[in-house]
């Protein structure tokens, strides 16, 4: 099974089908028991009502918003996490101070749930954008400097020798060996990070509006339009989806030596 | 300026307190310049930490090294490692790993160009100049280890155990290799292996060590005639006589770590 | 030589003695304590950030009191329920799906689809079919932690090793004998090492589930402090939740030392 990389390698029309046959049979399935009414409408609206809404929000324009709103916080705040998590990661692994300092924090922040931490932002930063990225940021900062520790420890030592012995000096090795050697594993902390920052937008916009899919979402259950709950998490997958492809797309091309 | 080490008294310690162990002991050898020499030895007799402390990675605990008369404590440009896992720098080519030492010296352009491209050739790996390591073979890496440890010119080539994980046939060509380069450059090698047939084909002499803590044990003169075919030296009374000897000394030395 | 010729850092010297060991390791975290009691109050005004004694002290008095049991209660079931049920329906169906390719060709394609949906997004729709409560909590629990279990057991079916089966195989057990006395044993540590990495997910979904679809559990209870402007109760429960949470992890790390040995 490769959910990550969902298999491109089937090449026969009979083998594409049998891939997609349980999708397409789901679909179906849920447009029949919707117009049937075999559920309440409330519960389970035809799938084509759902696509209907999906149209009529993107078309005002107002399905483009909102996924704006929660990407634009997502990922500043996922970029600033980036930039600061990547730097404390490596200088973690490079000062034993720091690492003395840092590795009792990581260690609790790990299971610590960040999510608990979202009225405390509330309360601290109010409830708008600023708010939101900077939850963003702190959630998504430790994944991303426990990762940039381990692999920058993790680089081969043969390495750094063979650097060494080629008159690289220390100033230079972060740069000329260091950094690319545990680029992969910075980039893996980076994949990791995202869906959270995506987590903690949402369930910041569900608790705290502000627009936003998560809001958007929220709103339909409370306005009692459950297309609309359905049409803002069909947005949230396809986005999802496209994020996915991209970063993997990205590391393909910037690690194509792996 | 020909490349000669000397060793006196070299001690390794590792640790401290209960758990102090000490890899070498009280070593004293000395490689004129030029020569090529082979050290081999029981398994953890410290083999490779003699190589990185000549090398300059390990920090030695007393004793000296000297290179050309001058002490050495950290790595430089004048001691080159070939590792047996390759140390290649995966993210970059073939043609950019064998430049690197060339553009940490300073070489410009051109003439790094040129000169990387003459090892390349050298060790036979025209045409991959733009390959990535992860597409290369065990024995196409490690040529490359070797165009690129040979492109700034050091005047030493330290090798731990280079051709270890090649399968045989591969081993030999490499072997050959080796020598055909030593005999042009006129490089010192010490060459660490725990192979004694290696060891006797291509040095002039054979440093035995004890195991562990190691210390010299004996050396052996090497006296092959090269400008034979492989196949002669190999069946050789000079190459029978010599490995046998080492192999005694070595046997010497298992056994008693077997036995109580 | 100065600097060591890696470019790492040489270990500040640590104390070898167990007590002095474990006391300068977590000291940082004194530092931290330090720092924020110096920050409430002087630097930061009280209300938004209460000293640590005083934020100790109402965790004390929550205890006691009881007053936060019963939502303690509730969150900690709600969290192991929605677990125990990923575990059991995801390493059936992971390990299920490595057996069979029917199984697998069925679910591919629904699994790549849900995959990058946070499943936390789902709170909504959990509330438009099973309102607020613990139903929904535990469902989203449940739904967070099926994916990454599912992969988990499906790679851990995959790689048991070849021989093992043919050794069974040779002496005679097949089918779903074959399954439970070899597949399954011999995916256990692997299985577990999966929980393990579900657990931090398993509390994020349900603080999210409570947070938003709740009228109990220590989310709630964080909420609704934090709208009434109770702060020390606020931060007492987000430093219960989060000693919770590190206690079932490292639990649990503790309970997988044991089983993988006998094992």
């Amino acid at each position: 099974m490769d959910v990550m990389g969902y298999r491109a390698d089937r090449e026969s029309l009979v083998d594409a089908l049998k891939s997609v046959y349980s999708l397409v049979a789901i679909l179906v399935l849920w447009e029949v028991v919707g117009q049937l009414g075999l559920v309440h409408h409330y519960f389970l609206p035809p799938l084509s009502e759902v696509i209907d809404r999906f149209v009529v929000l993107t078309v005002s324009g107002q399905m483009l918003n909102a996924a704006v709103l929660t990407l634009q916080r997502a990922f500043i705040g996922l970029a600033i996490a980036a930039v600061f998590g990547v730097i404390v990661g490596i200088l973690c692994a490079r000062n034993a101070f720091v690492e003395w300092f840092f590795d009792p924090l990581i260690k609790i922040g790990y299971p610590v749930p960040i999510i608990s931490l979202i009225p405390v932002f509330m309360l601290w930063f109010g409830i708008g954008d600023i708010s939101k990225i900077i939850m963003v940021a702190v959630g998504t900062f430790w994944p991303v400097a426990v990762n940039a520790r381990n692999s920058t420890r993790q680089v081969d030592k043969n390495l750094v020798w063979s650097a060494r012995m080629m008159g690289t000096s220390d100033r230079r090795l972060l740069w000329r060996v260091i950094l690319p050697a545990a680029s992969p594993g910075i980039l893996t902390g980076i994949q990791i990070a995202m869906p959270l920052s995506l987590i903690i937008t949402f369930v910041f916009e569900m608790v705290a509006g502000g627009g936003g899919l998560g809001a958007l979402e929220i709103a339909g259950v409370r306005s009692f339009r459950s297309e609309q709950v359905y049409a803002a998490i069909i947005a949230i997958m396809l986005i999802g989806i496209a994020l996915d492809r991209l970063l993997r797309y990205a590391r393909e091309r910037l690690l194509a030596w792996t | 300026m020909d490349g000669s080490i000397s060793i006196s008294n070299l001690e390794k310690v590792y640790g401290e307190g209960a758990e102090r162990t000490k890899a070498i002991e009280d070593l004293s050898f000395d490689i004129e310049g030029g020569e090529f020499v082979s050290v081999v030895g029981p398994s953890g007799c410290g083999k490779s930490t003699l190589l990185y402390l000549i090398a300059g990675f390990l920090e030695r605990s007393s004793g000296d090294i000297s290179v050309d008369g001058t002490s050495v404590s950290a790595p430089g440009t004048d001691r080159g490692v070939v590792f047996q896992d390759y140390a290649l720098f995966p993210w970059k080519t073939v043609k950019e790993n064998v430049l690197y030492g060339l553009e940490e010296a300073g070489v410009d352009g051109e003439e790094a160009d040129a000169t990387a491209q003459r090892f390349i050739d050298m060790m036979d790996l025209d045409g991959f100049e733009g390959k990535y390591p992860k597409e290369l073979s065990g024995g196409m890496k490690q040529r490359v280890a070797l165009a690129r440890t040979l492109a700034y010119d050091p005047k030493i080539l330290l090798m731990d155990e280079p051709f270890g994980a090649l399968d045989q046939p591969l081993r030999e060509q490499l072997q050959d290799r080796l020598l055909d380069i030593w005999e042009d450059l006129g490089k010192t090698v010490v060459f660490i292996t725990h192979d004694v047939e290696e060891a006797v084909y291509l040095s002039e002499r054979v440093l035995i060590m004890t195991r562990h803590p190691g210390t010299k044990k004996d050396v052996t003169e090497v006296n092959l005639d090269h400008s034979q075919t492989r196949e002669e030296v190999i069946t050789s009374q000079a190459f029978t006589d010599t490995k046998n000897a080492v192999w005694k000394e070595l046997r010497e030395e298992t056994k008693s770590e077997v036995e109580p | 030589m100065a600097t060591s010729t890696l470019w790492e850092a040489e270990r500040v010297p640590a104390p070898f003695d167990r007590v002095a060991r474990f006391a300068f390791d977590w000291l940082p975290l004194l530092i931290v304590a330090l720092l924020w009691s110096f920050v409430s109050g002087a630097i930061v005004p009280e209300a938004i950030l209460p000293a640590p004694l005083a934020v100790g002290a109402k965790m004390w008095e929550l205890i006691v009191t009881g007053t936060v049991l019963p939502h303690l209660f509730i969150s900690l079931v709600r969290v192991f329920l929605g677990l125990a049920l990923s575990v059991v329906v995801g390493v059936a169906l992971g390990v299920g799906m490595a057996q069979s390719d029917r199984l697998e060709d069925f679910f591919d394609i629904l699994l790549a689809l849900t995959y990058p949906i946070p499943k936390t997004a789902l709170v909504p729709l959990a509330i438009l079919w099973l309102n607020v409560g613990t139903k929904t909590a535990v469902l989203i629990v449940f739904l967070a932690c099926l994916l990454p279990i599912i992969l988990n057991a499906n790679n851990a079916a995959e790689d048991v090793d070849q021989n093992l089966l043919w050794s069974a195989k040779m002496m005679g057990t097949d089918g779903r004998r074959l399954l439970w006395k070899v597949v399954f044993p011999a995916t256990i540590p692997e299985i577990m090492t999966g929980v393990r990495q579900a657990m931090p997910i398993a509390f994020i979904a349900l603080v999210s589930a409570e947070l938003i679809a709740s009228n109990q559990g220590i989310g709630y209870l964080i909420l609704t402090s934090g709208q009434l402007g109770n702060y020390p109760t606020m931060f007492a429960n987000i430093v219960i939740i989060s000693a919770v949470a590190f206690a079932a992890v490292r639990g649990f790390e503790e309970l997988r030392e044991r089983v993988i040995v006998w094992t």
